[in-house]
């Protein structure tokens, strides 16, 4: 079943005046629970944008979204920003707290569990300032994890990390996805990182429209050292490069 | 001519040179707090020989009139009044200052109201809110509140503002993607972004305003230690009105380095500089 429907979505900034821009135009998609999907572009081409929509953070201009939840009350949603965002005056487990709906023993041993998995058991009492930037991004995924999310949404959530920390985190992701099976929206503007993670792959071209949809049918735990993975991260790199060419010169499509 | 291959390093441990170094230098800075004291004790005693002490007392005489209000029970009363007193003007400052300031920085319409208004409030000097409070007044407990709120009220207002406008909208951004409510918003994020700011604001008016509260009371107070000054100052005794101003002073110091401290630190224990001298 569809989680999250999304029908002809229009998004324009500053609609009405002379700095009106149109950032997503008609984007339709929809995602079925306990898939990873993940949304590829290049910069400044919508997919934050498109996350604040789903998330309801941002209105849209035009066009439907509907999100389903397994509960039949309203869905619930996690959201792992680019930035840790966490409450600098709070403690690790309050920082996960803050976002939970009741103060219950079910609740905390929820947080306790996924805190356990990122492996910050030992750091729950600590403030943010006393860690690591790789170990508040962890923070950040296990709060959003632990909100038992219908919709998980992530922006970029390594892009602002060291290359070996991104990597370790990135296994640790699929781990924990493997485990909770949580509906993912992704958003990266890198292609390999997308090819690892993901079921499905959304590719957003500038101006924002979808220009690819392509499933990655992989076995899961992917290596990154597994050739097969490697070779399709390399195709679908060469599709974002043709789609780039093709935006540079327009007149050559048509 | 040679060339030194070689570099040895210095024979002693230099951390333990480093020691003593600043052992030595500590016990410098010392010696010299200790003779800056003795002097201006010295030029006291001058002073008293040349102007007579009834002028101006010696300053064992003005120990013993310490001595004598500590053992008398005045002491505990007169202080605890004027300290109330002190706080009662914050609370009231608060009260008025922290929603002015809300709204000047949250909304741009408000701040333009108020700005100047405030600003100019923030730069009368106390004296003039004394004799203001004194007017309203009289002889009365509530002409020190009122000139306490009225010196605090425009700081506490600008810091708040301050602190508002330092608010991280990502945080807020984070708060409304996990479907937290404008009131946890405003309890998880606003108000403690502007602690420190508000502290800072008490801080900085405490220091003024125990000030003003005694001055006040010296003109129209019912009790309190500026009561007391007016009494003695009333019966030419010199020696107990330096002695109350004394006690005062050291009382609000501790207040100030110690309760004021260590409760910022307490509540900032969050930020990193301030961690290590928490707990
Ligand atoms: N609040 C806003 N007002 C006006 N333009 C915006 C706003 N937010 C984003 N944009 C513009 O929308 C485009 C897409 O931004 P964004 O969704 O952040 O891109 P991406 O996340 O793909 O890098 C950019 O050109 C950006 O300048
Ligand atoms: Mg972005």
């Amino acid at each position: 079943m569809a989680v999250l429907t999304i029908k002809n979505l229009a998004k324009t900034f500053n609609v009405g005046t002379p700095r009106a821009s149109r950032v997503l135009d008609d984007i339709s998609f929809d995602v079925r629970g306990g898939t990873f999907v993940s949304i590829v572009g290049p910069s400044g081409c919508g997919k934050s944008t498109l996350l604040n929509i789903i998330s309801g953070v941002e209105e849209h201009t035009s066009g439907d979204i509907s999100l389903t939840s397994d509960s039949g009350g309203p869905a619930r949603m996690g959201y792992v920003f680019q930035d840790p965002r966490l409450l600098p005056w709070r403690s690790v487990m309050k920082n996960m707290m803050y976002v939970q709906n009741d103060r219950s023993e079910a609740t905390v041993g929820r947080c306790r569990k996924y805190l356990e998995m990122v492996g910050l058991t030992k750091n729950a009492d600590f403030f943010p300032g006393q860690l690591s930037g790789g170990m508040q991004q962890r923070v950040g995924i296990a709060r959003a994890f632990a909100v038992e999310p219908d919709l998980l949404l992530m922006d970029e959530p390594f892009s602002h990390l060291d290359a070996i920390t991104a990597r370790g985190l990135r296994a640790q992701l699929q781990d924990i996805w493997a485990q909770s099976k949580k509906t993912v929206v992704f958003v990266t503007h890198d292609v390999v990182e997308a090819v690892e993670l993901s079921d499905r792959i959304i590719v957003l071209q500038p101006g924002g429209r979808i220009f690819e949809d392509i499933t990655i049918d992989l076995p899961r735990p992917r290596r990154q050292t597994d050739p097969t993975v490697a070779t399709l991260q390399a195709e679908v790199l060469g599709r974002l490069e043709t789609m780039k060419a093709m935006a540079r010169t327009p007149e050559a499509v048509a | 001519m040679t060339d030194q291959l070689v570099r040895t390093a210095p024979p002693t441990d230099p951390e333990a040179g480093a020691k003593r170094t600043a052992k030595r230098r500590r016990l410098r800075l010392t010696g010299l707090v200790i003779l800056g004291w003795v002097a201006m004790f010295a030029l006291w005693e001058y002073g008293s020989w040349w102007f007579g002490s009834r002028l101006l007392p010696r300053p064992l005489e003005v120990f013993q009139a310490g001595v004598e209000i500590v053992e008398s029970g005045n002491f505990v009363t007169d202080f605890s009044a004027s300290v109330l007193k002190t706080f009662a003007g914050f609370a009231v400052a608060a009260a008025v200052g922290a929603p002015i300031g809300y709204l000047m920085g949250r909304y741009n319409y408000w701040r333009a109201f108020f700005h100047d208004g405030v600003t100019i409030a923030g730069t009368i000097p106390a004296i003039v809110y004394a004799v203001m409070s004194l007017i309203a007044f009289g002889l009365s407990n509530l002409g020190p509140i009122l000139a306490v709120a009225l010196v605090s009220a425009p700081y506490i207002a600008l810091n708040v503002a301050e602190g508002i406008r330092g608010v991280d909208k990502s945080l807020v951004t984070m708060s409304e993607a996990f479907g937290r409510t404008p009131q946890q918003i405003r309890r998880e994020v606003l108000v403690p972004t502007i602690v420190p700011f508000v502290f800072a604001a008490i801080r900085m008016c405490f220091a003024v305003a125990w000030k003003v509260e005694a001055l006040t009371e010296v003109f129209g107070g019912r009790n309190g230690v500026g009561f007391q000054i007016r009494t003695e100052y009333q019966l030419y005794d010199i020696a107990a009105v330096l002695a109350w101003m004394f006690l005062f002073i050291v009382f609000m110091l501790i207040i100030e380095r110690l309760v004021l401290a260590k409760s910022e630190a307490r509540l900032l224990a969050w930020r990193p500089q301030e961690r290590s001298s928490a707990l």
